[in-house]
């Protein structure tokens, strides 16, 4: 007796329906890696979250000092390197100092440290001000108890600090109390911003526990949709969310904000002019893989079509 | 009330840091601690469920107070209390970063049973040379590694002379430092980003299995999703503005403009009422294993 | 004294003692009544068919309680309650079952609790210790520990309960490539989507919570779901006050008009009571209580060797 092939059976809607894994995960891979080669620029037009964030950390005053919780680690670093790196770039370029903690893994003070010499690098030999440790930027490291060093922040900041030590350059670690960095700051209410870097739930502990300094938060893209209804209620004052939030930021920091010219960007809360950083190095993760972006989108539009015609044309051949 | 408020000035509870009487109040505390852990084990079963509801209630009963108990307003270092019940409030607030500092120690003797558990299981199934001993080797053997290459790069850098260490271009790296970043940075950071991008796959392969138009509110999901995910890519919303630009109405339809609503007007009131239910539920679940309600076990 | 509220957020504290008092309530009622009634949940129905499957097919049931980096918080006591009722069924089917830990307090409580269980059941014998698991802390590790262990075991049915990230897709659609039937719910709402994409069953948001409730029946579990429910409407009652009273506290007004009447010279225009902008309305004011910076509290001050040294702390 003859064995027949289930396979060859099977009617076109029944083969779209069952299109093997390896395939579409082939197709994924080439499509997100080849951009990565070949960037191009895309339009973009920036949501109004990423609008005010800009805006908000623009208008910081030099020689102000900011709060940066970073929890954040590598296996995130598609969405919040970038996030780190844009933020990183405007206040240098306005020579905001900013003071870095973590309180969701033990990782992510070194990686936080990594980027920050990178971006600063970066800065110097574009010939501006190189950022120095314990001098421009403090990292005061990781805290286990996540809840509770909210709590002290919010109640008590020096007591979160007191004691601590972080490397000058080249120099043996110092206690963080002698920095200039924290040269008038006696409560986390002395800070313009806390703005949280996150891939996870540390944006929920931050806010039901810090009440005394205006919020931002950096989060993944999948943290978006929660993270709207803070904004939506006015409890933070901006958002980034994912690569598409990264590429927001880039894009504004080369346009700027209600600036004429061909790429003009406007806001529709505000008319106010902010120039951004033309002819400087804007662009960065963002621009790199926010084509990948498209394309993996398109495969996903395109296999969830393929999908439903599929089923469609099964159940039209069954009927 | 100086009891936690290891900051005040010097009290029974604290003694100067790295002096002979602080080493002799840890020992007594060692030994007091012991004491109390042996009387636990003594302790008839039925007087030891009133022990766990008295530490469970008064362990929770100073974050409650300290959350509901007034905050001094405005507090400046120099200041004392003006009265008893202010006394209080100060006390919480002074008390809070210690009690933080008590939970992380609890927290890093508890890493000590994780890794008790580990050794455990995987030293007896290489010891008896179960089904796939050889990944149990690879563990112990990684663990092991990772935490010599650690400790001993930490120390180092600890050294005044290794000072340049830390700043960029492997200035004064040694074979610690190389076999410490090829370690993490090499190892760790890329396989925990190799496991972070195999979602993407995943996600591909879920959305092509599970969005399909099956049911009415099945057709509606998917549609909203597709108009969510065409927002997200600048190129298709840049090439619909310009076909429906320059029409009043039809301004409306801007691609950017339906995904904002979908987003102000569905999503967020859903995620809202979900968060409300949520939150509730949470409450009551620490109100109950606060009082000790719970009956824990599942039994029926 | 009494200025110190301001700093606090009185109102909030009301609303959550309030709710506290609701639930306790319900708590106390719920004793004297029998046969309450609760909606059906389908993740939990399935329970049962998911575990007597698992031992018809001979292969384990995995169950993960989610991953936490605190200490063991009440979504994870509320996943292992859960895990508690499939283990004892599964103790009774003699099927084995695994319980995969991201946290060592929580590896520590399940195994007790589980271990309970079984002793319960007079079935001590059938319970191996290693049934419970430590797997490890850091997050993409645990999820490749536990994708592993669902592949090597080929797991027929597979439980997620309780805080889940990034990995909740990886696990589930692990769990997916073996054929288990999976029954999961995160408090995450983020992964929710994700799971209801993997997932043969789904809870969501406070079905959860009241998983326990609907499970046991126990009267302090019903009685405080009740009063959750209760809870519920009182805050949509508080939705529907803001709505209205920021409707009219709103109705005609806003800072475009008086900056439009300061133009024209409507002097007598501004004499009237300023209309509202968002943040002047009452609910406003109430839940969001701006912390007053400027108020000066004569306080005595401490003598210098009543001041507090600089405390010690370790290095980063």
């Amino acid at each position: 007796m003859a064995i027949t092939d289930p396979a060859a059976n099977k009617s076109l809607g029944e083969k779209l329906q069952s299109v093997p894994k390896p395939v579409l995960y082939l197709v994924l891979f080439m499509l997100a890696a080849i951009p990565l080669f070949f960037p191009v620029k895309l339009p973009n037009k920036p949501i109004d979250a990423s609008v005010e964030m800009f805006t908000n950390v623009m208008a910081l005053p030099e020689g102000s000092t900011v709060l940066v919780e970073s929890d954040w680690t590598n296996s995130t670093r598609g969405e919040s390197m970038g996030e780190m790196e844009a933020l990183l770039r405007i206040l240098m370029r306005k020579k905001v100092k900013f003071v870095v903690y973590t309180i969701a893994d033990p990782q992510a003070p070194q990686v936080s440290r990594d980027t920050i010499r990178k971006i600063a690098d970066e800065e110097a030999k574009a010939g501006r001000y190189r950022y120095k440790p314990f001098e421009d930027y403090l990292v005061l490291g990781y805290y286990p108890n996540g809840e509770g060093t909210a709590s002290a922040i919010n109640n008590k900041f020096v007591s979160i600090v007191s004691g601590k030590k972080d490397w000058p350059e080249n120099s043996a670690p110092r206690d963080v109390s002698l920095s200039p960095v924290l040269k008038g700051i006696k409560s986390v209410a002395d800070f313009k911003y806390l703005i949280v870097v996150t891939a996870s739930s540390t944006t929920n502990t931050v806010l039901e526990r810090i009440t005394k300094v205006p919020m931002m938060f950096m989060v993944t893209g999948v943290m978006v949709p929660e993270t709207t209804t803070y904004y939506a209620s006015g409890q933070i004052k901006g958002f980034c969310g994912g690569v598409k939030g990264v590429y927001d930021l880039e894009t504004l920091m080369e346009n700027g904000l209600n600036v004429e010219g061909p790429n003009k960007i406007v806001s529709e809360k505000s008319t106010e002019v902010i120039p951004g950083f033309p002819g400087m190095q804007n662009t960065g993760k963002g621009m790199a893989y926010y084509p990948s972006l498209h394309f993996a989108l398109f495969l996903l539009i395109l296999a969830v079509v393929t999908g439903n015609v599929g089923m469609f044309l099964a159940k039209r051949k069954g009927a | 009330m100086e009891l936690l408020a290891q900051l005040a000035p010097k009290t029974f509870w604290n003694a100067q840091n790295g002096s002979g009487e602080l080493f002799i109040k840890i020992i007594l505390g060692l030994l007091v601690s012991t004491g109390i852990v042996v009387a636990l084990f003594k302790t008839p079963n039925q007087l030891r469920r009133w022990v766990i509801t008295a530490v469970t209630f008064f362990s929770g009963l100073f974050y409650v107070l300290f959350w509901i108990y007034p905050t001094p307003i405005n507090r400046q270092p120099d200041e004392a209390p003006r009265n008893v019940l202010e006394g209080f409030s100060f006390w919480l607030s002074d008390a809070q970063p210690v009690v933080a500092d008590l939970t992380n120690i609890i927290a890093a003797f508890l890493i000590g049973l994780g890794i008790y558990s580990l050794l455990r299981v995987h030293l007896g199934r290489i010891g008896k040379q179960q089904r796939d001993w050889q990944f149990s080797v690879v563990l112990i053997a990684g663990m092991v590694i990772m935490v010599i290459f650690g400790y001993v790069d930490w120390y180092m850098r600890l050294d005044p002379a290794n000072a340049k260490m830390a700043g960029s271009g492997y200035v004064g790296w040694t074979f610690w430092q190389f076999g410490r970043d090829l370690l993490f940075n090499g190892l760790l950071q890329n396989m925990d980003a190799g496991m972070f991008s195999i979602v993407a796959f995943y996600i591909l392969s879920a959305a092509y299995r599970a969005f399909r138009a099956r049911s009415v509110e099945a057709t509606i999901l998917l549609v909203t999703a597709l108009i969510v995910m065409l927002s997200l890519m600048g190129l298709i919303e840049y090439f619909w503005a310009q076909g429906v630009d320059g029409m009043h109405l039809s301004n409306n339809f801007k691609l950017d403009n339906v995904a904002r609503w979908l987003r102000a007007n569905v999503q967020t009131p859903a995620i809202r009422g979900i968060d409300f239910g949520v939150g509730i539920g949470l409450l009551s679940m620490g109100v109950r294993l606060w009082l000790n309600l719970e009956k824990t076990g599942g039994s029926n | 004294m009494g200025q110190n509220y301001l700093d606090n957020g009185w109102i909030s504290i009301l609303i959550t003692l309030f709710m506290v008092t609701v639930v306790l309530f319900n708590i106390l009622r719920a004793h004297g009544v029998k046969d309450l009634f609760i909606r059906r949940i389908a993740g939990l129905n399935a329970i049962d068919e998911a575990v007597g499957r698992a031992t018809e097919m001979g292969r384990p049931v995995l169950m993960v309680p989610g991953l936490t980096d605190t200490a063991v918080n009440a979504k994870t006591m509320q996943a292992i309650n859960i895990f508690a009722h499939v283990s004892r069924i599964a103790a009774r089917f003699a099927n084995p079952i695994l319980v995969c830990c991201y946290n060592a307090s929580t590896f520590t409580v399940a195994q007790e609790i589980i271990r309970d269980v079984y002793q319960e059941e007079g079935l001590i014998d059938r319970y191996d210790v290693d049934s419970v698991r430590f797997i490890s802390d850091r997050q993409f590790a645990f999820a490749a520990g536990v994708a592993g262990l669902i592949l090597r075991e080929q797991a027929a049915a597979t439980f997620f309960m309780g805080e889940f990230y990034a990995e909740s897709l990886i696990l589930a659609e692990t769990a997916n490539s073996v054929g288990a039937i999976q029954v999961a719910s995160s408090t995450e709402l983020t992964q929710t989507p994700f799971f209801i994409a993997a997932c043969d069953y789904v809870l969501i948001g406070d079905e959860f919570y009241a998983a326990s409730a609907f499970l046991t029946r126990q009267p302090v579990l019903v009685g405080s779901l009740i009063g959750q429910d209760w809870c519920k409407l009182a805050i949509a009652w508080l939705i529907v006050m803001g709505v209205v009273s920021n409707s009219i506290q709103l109705k005609g007004g806003s800072s475009n008009k008086v900056t439009q009447a300061w133009k024209e010279g409507k002097v007598d225009q501004l004499k009237k009571p300023r209309p509202f902008n968002m943040g002047d309305t009452t609910m406003s004011r109430w839940l969001n209580p701006d912390p007053a910076k400027d108020i000066k509290i004569e306080r005595p001050k401490l003598s210098p060797d009543e001041m507090p040294p600089k405390g010690s702390g370790g290095d980063n």
